[in-house]
């Protein structure tokens, strides 16, 4: 943190707790991504199952962070940069949380498709995947590191994910009509596209919040 | 309305620009400058010294009228003496010297022949801890500044005293009992009392010097409450030391330290994104 020692220790200790949480939590969900888009790639059902299992200790940390993030705001009343820091931490938070949900989405899907031929297409999706993911991390890093330059750099890269997910569901659309008895399976694909499409918005959401935490400018909703 | 006072009014017009002087009621008098945002203040490179000890350094702000203005800072940092410096209340103390200029709706009131009993008249104050004067009613602590400018009409007394105690939300509590001492009434209310006592003389600008540090939480929303309602006739200039209580009272917030004015701003600006470190530093508790 860039700021110096609060006189409260205990201030500082509550927020580098709440902080630390986040980071755990952001950690967890990406685990479950990789989980559920490995499980997919390599046909790994238990892979899959982790994913979708983890999602409830996720949700535990969700709780336990929001409590954390309103008990620091009821005992300390922090104001400028350690409220934003608080209210970051929060909404990061709810992200997170809807992150883990699309992994468990991805994981189900995953599993349906694993029951069937492999598909050639989901080569599609995987560069997806890398792309979210690393935007995911870098938005995290952003609001960990409070690094206003590179969360400014997530929106930008999301343009480029909805592109990838444009371009997969008109190559699906096209194999659904090439190869109706897989329609399902192609179904399927579009569904974890659209997934890893959601996982580029949240990351966004989350370098939004960072700026917002280092820089106090909302940068939300800003069509440039 | 009501009419205003002959001898209020003659010292009104010491401190009135000859142009703009009308023969109006009290309210109407209340000039064009407390049209809102327009300067209540205009404090030009004011710089105050206890004898050879500089306290306020080279300030220069404009407090907007009709606003709640907040001046916070550690303790030491000038924040009171400024407060003074506002209503020559300083001058109180021994050896006291100021330089620069205090603009009060466009005057100086450290100008030749400014009366600073009528600027504190116009500029009135409400102190730390409540201070009713012991040996009078409520009623009495109230009018005692009206009665000693020579007011003796009883209507005019009985109204303006039910209308302070009402602006000071006070009159409910103590209506049947006007005639008990002042001091017989609890922490809070007797400083209400302070701020009917303060108000019922009418000026134009309250300036509060931590008008709520002795009082309990109830207490204190009540005075911040009174703070919200008198805004809308008066300036008030509030010193306090609870950050959280200029951010809830304030429209405007004055950061102190060591006698210079670090940084002025809208209150939720100063609370949520200040533009100095130092401001930063010290409403999030790493300071020093």
């Amino acid at each position: 943190m860039e700021n110096g020692r609060h006189i409260l220790g205990t201030f500082d200790d509550a927020l580098g707790s709440l902080r630390n949480n986040v980071l755990t939590m952001a950690t967890l969900t990406e685990r479950s991504l990789n989980n559920a888009m490995d499980g997919l790639v390599g046909r790994d059902d238990d892979l899959c199952t982790r994913a979708i299992a983890d999602d409830a200790e996720i949700n535990e940390l969700e709780k336990q962070i929001d409590k954390d993030g309103i008990d620091v705001l009821l005992r300390f009343q922090p104001v400028a940069s350690d409220l934003r820091r608080v209210i970051s931490a929060i909404k990061l938070n709810s992200n997170l949380e809807r992150v883990a949900d699309q992994a468990v989405s991805i994981g189900r899907r995953a599993r349906k498709l694993n029951a069937h031929p492999p598909l050639l297409e989901v080569e599609l999706v995987e560069p997806m995947h890398h792309h979210a993911s690393s935007m995911l991390r870098d938005s995290v890093n952003a609001y960990m590191r409070e690094d206003a330059a590179l969360a400014r750099e997530i929106k930008p890269r999301d343009k480029l994910l909805d592109e990838m997910n444009s371009a997969a569901g008109r190559t699906l659309t096209q194999r659904m009509a090439e190869d109706p008895e897989q329609l399902r399976g192609y179904l399927n694909l579009m569904f974890i596209a659209r997934c890893l499409e959601r996982v580029g918005d949240h990351a966004t959401n989350i370098a939004e919040d960072a700026v917002y935490a280092v820089a106090a400018e909302d940068i939300r909703h800003l069509h440039r | 309305m009501m009419a205003l006072l002959p001898e209020v009014k003659a010292q009104r017009e010491q401190l009135t620009p000859a142009s703009s002087v009308r023969t109006v009621s009290f309210m109407e008098a209340r000039p064009e400058s407390t049209t809102a945002n327009a300067p209540a203040f205009q404090v030009k490179n004011l710089s105050m010294w206890y004898g050879s000890k500089q306290a306020i350094k080279d300030v220069t702000i404009d407090v907007p009228s009709k606003t709640v203005t907040s001046i916070i800072g550690p303790s030491g940092c000038g924040k009171s003496t400024f407060l003074r410096c506002l209503n020559r209340m300083h001058e109180l103390v021994p050896r006291t010297r100021v330089e620069g200029e205090v603009l009060f709706e466009g005057k100086n009131l450290y100008g030749a022949h400014v009366d600073p009993a009528m600027v504190r008249r116009r500029i009135g104050m409400v102190f730390q801890k409540s201070n009713p004067f012991p040996t009078m009613s409520i009623a009495d602590n109230v009018l005692v500044g009206l009665k000693l400018n020579g007011l003796r009409d009883r209507r005019l007394l009985n109204e303006r005293l039910e209308k302070s105690l009402r602006m000071a939300a006070l009159w409910n509590e103590v209506k049947d009992g006007l005639r008990k001492p002042g001091i017989s009434l609890s922490g809070g209310q007797q400083q209400r009392l302070c701020i009917a006592r303060a108000i019922a003389v009418e000026p134009e600008v309250v300036l509060m010097d931590e008008p709520a540090s002795a009082l309990d939480p109830i207490a204190t929303m009540k005075i911040e409450e009174l703070i919200a309602q008198l805004k809308a006739n008066y300036t008030i200039v509030i010193v306090t030391h609870n950050m959280q209580q200029a951010s809830r009272c304030s429209d405007y917030t004055a950061f102190f330290y060591m006698g210079e004015l670090v940084e002025f701003a809208n209150t939720a600006k100063i609370f949520s994104n200040p533009t100095r470190r130092q401001t930063e530093d010290y409403i999030t508790g790493r300071f020093g």
